[in-house]
């Protein structure tokens, strides 16, 4: 990848930087809390996986790498999943 | 190969030797011995207790005295003892089973060592500071903070330094394994065919890797608690109840959870390793292949998955749900399936081959059955309704020294296996024999009647009058496995003089690949490199390599590295780019065909050294008193000085020239070992997100916003931050391309804005902190400090960990931007490129805790 695709992914991880930002300003989390908690969470995801794939650029190596990060973040997930559910 | 044979290392016979050396086989050695004497260390203070134990009550060594033997014993046994033990094989054996000369990153591994053995000499100090860690070997909260630990409370401060540094080694250790095991293989070993010892240590660094993540978690944060004054593991209750009037009502579970989420994947940590000794002495000594296994690796693969969903057994009788009980008594009987298989498979094969009761087969089915017996009792414990009676007695105890001393019994078994390999003398059958037949009485004799005994409560020195007889027994039973000790000390040592000397191959049915060198191997392991090509085993001379590696372009474009020592292979791009490759992070003099170079090293000691001082200090910092201050002061500056100087000591471990790399081919060696760490960070502070989630669950989610956070904390400065953050990624993928341009102004501005923006960010933080310390408000009039309340706590550990990661980053940043305007890097963007990585993997960190501590 040559800088311009580097630029364009920068543009839109601060886009969407910005955009979590104004659904705060934009009283969202006050008014409708678990709505605005999804959109500002599926959009961290996004950039994440946009910074993975792009910046790291997982999408050029073996899958391997990818399933090794992966393994990771699920452990990371079960542990905070089923510790939070084991108390509601 | 076999010009340079030490490689700039002295003699054995020196004593400067083991301080210098980076060599597997040496470390290997340094792994037994010092396991074995935290061994007896461990086991003398079980002793003690026992005596205690003799009859009710603590007479001997006084309450506090059994609290603390108990429970360092545990945590020596478990942490110093077990696992090095297995890894001192696993260095020694696993890179000569696989084809390697030596593990992939030869430096990490002394590195490892030595924190490991610095770890334990913390933990036997903090015996003098006052007393040591007494809260048990699982550490449940609130006793192991500060608060609730009677005196000053600095030993129990050092036993969580200690634990911290352990397993730092662990990690650094996973690590190198894992990229050793996928990047060093010989030509034509697939992973399956890789025997079963060295499988089972794949699938442990696996484990480790994950679990020993998610215990650094749980320490970092205990740590904390101690020492900066954070509130993660501590309540006080003003109301009637827990769960509805406790300022942290997730507290103590949350220790649970991420303890055992560590803590089951830890068992198996223990006992694959034995599992995997237990297949090879099968093996050798019933002279059959393992029967079914394909079957028996699917089971260990399938349990290692297993045992990150099981972890809540330990937890039934917590205010955990009844759901969720029940799901995890589901898994927990289902783990013990494969394990079932695996059993069978081991009978079978003794069943069908012919056997020769040596003493390393003796010890591997007496593991066998003690293993049987262990785990049939484990399933007991797993179901809800027996735990909720077993629960907290001797049958729990029994049951985990059946399997755990279980594994201990195989690796004993490998001790003598593998002793005419590392000696190159045989060791005394008839005294081994009779060793096993001591420890084997006094194993049983020991644990057999905790089974009988138990009602008597686990961690309390009295009990019922009536079950004085059996803890008699017990107290018997250990003090003759005790005395077996001796006999194999005795046994082991004489025969480095008394032993005959051994060929290649002492035993008639071995077949893996250790013993096809001489006994001891040969400081490069092969008389050529390795390959299974043709189905068995052969070494390829150097030509034949540089032709293979010429004729097949496959290889070039995956980066393959002449072979150390050796003629350099044309030394072409292909050389150059991979010596520059192997020591991208670690940046010297590094030319291609660079023969011989020093495989000495002093820096991983010293640097342990420093962070031993360091930790010391620290355990005693939040007393003021200038000594800790100063230790502290002293280490950290001792430690830092070794980094740079480990940085900048030229050390040269290429590539294997020809390697079975399945399935990370393209992925090169540091860049895996990168990959592999970052995984593991992943689970930190994934483990540390998962905190956070999990106490304000249990605070309850949105209450916490309104009653915790004052109206100060805004979300502008992590706005600012983030956008900061994001910049200098884009810097750093710019001064990549620049690299590759061969532009060396670009890549110094891109570096120098990369840096100057993580200082900003450090900068932001810096100041948003110092506002929110000193609000003073209403609801805060204090200030919103560490230890205002939960909610301050996370935040500030949180993303000071975070902000820690940006300050490690910084510092590798200026390093590279002054290498950069030397030079360094045009035409070759990698080193910069593995940096980025990490800068990123922090950046995407920031992204989840932005919106997570700025904005919910
Ligand atoms: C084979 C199937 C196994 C099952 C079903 C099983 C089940 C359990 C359960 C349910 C407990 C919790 C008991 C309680 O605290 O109330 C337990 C404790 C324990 N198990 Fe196992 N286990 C098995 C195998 C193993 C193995 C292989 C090891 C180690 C090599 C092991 C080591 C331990 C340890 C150390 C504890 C005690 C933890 C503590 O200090 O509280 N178990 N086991
Ligand atoms: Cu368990």
């Amino acid at each position: 990848m040559d800088w311009k695709g580097y630029t364009v992914i920068y543009v839109v991880l601060f886009a969407f930087a910005t955009a979590q930002a104004v659904v705060e300003f934009a009283g969202l989390v006050d008014s409708a809390y678990w709505a605005a908690f999804a959109l500002i969470m599926v959009l961290s995801v996004i950039k994440a996986v946009g910074v993975a794939a792009y910046y790291q650029h997982l999408r050029w190596e073996p899958r391997a790498v990818t399933y090794l990060v992966l393994g990771g973040t699920v452990a990371a997930l079960a542990l905070t999943g089923a510790a939070a559910y084991s108390i509601l | 190969m076999s010009q340079e044979h030490e490689h700039g290392l002295p003699p054995k016979s020196s004593v400067s030797r083991w301080f210098l050396t980076t060599n597997h086989k040496d470390i290997g050695v340094l792994y037994l011995i010092t396991a074995l004497f935290f061994l007896v260390f461990g086991g003398v203070l079980a002793l003690l207790f026992r005596l205690e134990l003799i009859s009710s009550g603590a007479d001997l060594l006084g309450s506090m005295g059994y609290n603390q033997a108990v429970s360092t014993h545990g945590l020596l046994m478990v942490f110093w003892f077990i696992s090095p033990f297995a890894f001192g094989f696993a260095n020694y054996i696993v890179p000569l089973q696989i084809g390697a000369d030596d593990l992939a990153f030869p430096r990490l591994n002394a590195l490892s060592y030595w924190l490991y053995l610095f770890s334990g000499i913390l933990m036997g100090v903090s015996f003098f500071q006052g007393t040591t860690f007494a809260g048990g070997w699982t550490m449940y909260a609130p006793l192991n903070t500060p608060a609730y630990i009677p005196g000053e409370g600095l030993g129990a401060t050092s036993v969580v330094l200690a634990l911290i540094m352990f397993t730092a080694a662990v990690t650094l250790g996973s690590v190198n394994f894992l990229t050793t095991m996928y990047r060093m293989r010989a030509e034509g070993l697939r992973m399956r065919d890789i025997p079963i010892f060295s499988l089972s240590i794949n699938l442990t660094v696996w484990m480790m890797l994950f679990a020993f993540a998610a215990l650094l978690a749980a320490l970092m944060i205990l740590a904390s608690d101690h020492i900066l004054g954070t509130t993660y593991f501590q309540y006080s209750i003003d109301g009637t109840t827990m769960a509805t009037d406790a300022d942290n009502p997730g507290a103590s579970l949350l220790w649970a959870h991420l303890f055992w989420f560590f803590g089951h994947p830890e068992v198996y940590i223990v006992f694959f390793p034995a599992l995997g000794v237990m297949a090879e002495c099968f093996q050798t000594f019933t002279g059959r292949r393992l029967v079914g296994r394909k079957w028996f690796i699917i089971s260990m693969v399938l349990v290692a998955l297993q045992s990150f969903v099981v972890w809540m057994h330990h937890m039934f009788l917590t205010g955990i749900n009844l759901p969720i009980k029940t799901i995890f008594m589901a898994t927990t009987i289902g783990i013990s399936l494969p394990f079932d298989l695996m059993v069978f498979s081991l009978i079978y094969t003794m069943a069908k081959g012919r056997v020769r009761f040596t003493t390393p087969f003796l010890f591997s089915l007496g593991a066998l059955i003690l293993f049987i017996i262990g785990g049939i009792t484990g399933v007991f414990l797993g179901a809800i309704v027996l735990d909720y009676q077993f629960r907290g007695t001797y049958w729990v105890v029994a049951h985990f020294h059946y399997v755990m001393v279980a594994g201990a019994t195989a690796l004993f078994g490998g001790l003598y296996y593998w002793y005419p390999k590392i000696t190159g003398k045989m060791y005394n059958e008839t005294l081994g024999k009779i060793q096993f037949g001591v420890y084997f009485l006094g194993f049983n004799l020991l644990y057999f009647p905790m089974f009988i005994a138990w009602e008597t409560p686990r961690r309390v020195f009295v009990y019922p009058d009536g079950l004085q007889i059996w803890h008699s027994m017990a107290t018997a039973g250990g003090f003759i496995l005790g005395a077996s000790f001796l006999i194999m000390f005795y046994n082991l040592f004489m025969s480095l003089w008394r032993g005959e000397d051994v060929g290649p191959n002492p035993w008639e049915y071995a077949t893996s690949a250790e013993w096809a060198v001489s006994s001891p191997p040969p400081l490069e392991n092969f008389p050529g490199v390795p390959s299974y090509a043709t189905g068995k085993l052969e070494f390829l001379d150097d030509e034949t390599v540089t032709e293979r590696t010429e004729r097949a372009p496959g290889a070039a474009a995956h980066g393959h590295a002449a072979t150390d020592g050796g003629t350099a292979t044309d030394g072409g791009a292909v050389t150059a780019r991979a010596a520059a490759t192997a020591t991208a992070m670690e940046p010297a003099h590094e030319t291609a065909g660079e023969e011989h170079a020093s495989h000495a090293s002093f820096w991983p000691f010293l640097v342990s050294l420093g962070g031993f001082i360091a930790f010391l200090g620290l355990s005693g910092v939040r007393t003021g008193s200038v000594f800790y201050l100063s230790l502290a002061a002293v280490g950290g500056v001792a430690t830092f000085g070794s980094l740079v100087g480990m940085t900048r000591e030229p050390f040269h471990a290429p590539e294997m020239a020809i390697a079975e790399r399945w399935p990370f081919e393209r992925v090169e060696k540091m860049k895996l070992g990168m990959w592999t760490f970052l995984a593991s960070d992943i689970v930190l502070f994934g483990a540390f997100i998962g905190s956070y989630a999990f106490v304000r669950v249990a605070y309850g989610w949105t209450a916490w916003h309104h009653d915790l956070i004052p109206a100060e904390h805004v979300t502008m400065p992590g706005l600012i931050n983030t956008y900061l953050l994001l910049t200098s990624s884009f810097l750093v993928v710019l001064a990549m391309v620049a690299a590759e341009r061969e532009s060396k102004r670009g890549t110094v501005a891109a570096l120098v804005g990369t840096f100057a923006l993580g200082v900003g960010f450090l900068i932001n933080k810096g100041l948003e902190w110092q506002h929110l310390f000193h609000i003073s408000t209403e609801a805060f009039p204090n200030g919103w400090g560490l230890s205002t309340n939960i909610a301050s706590s996370t935040f500030y550990l949180t993303t000071g960990l975070h902000g820690a990661h940006v300050t490690i980053g910084l510092i590798i940043c200026a390093y590279m931007t002054i290498r950069a305007w030397n030079g360094a890097y045009q035409g070759d963007d990698r080193a910069i490129e593995y940096f980025g990585l990490y800068w990123h993997f922090v950046d995407i960190v920031w992204l989840f805790l932005f919106p997570l501590f700025y904005i919910l």
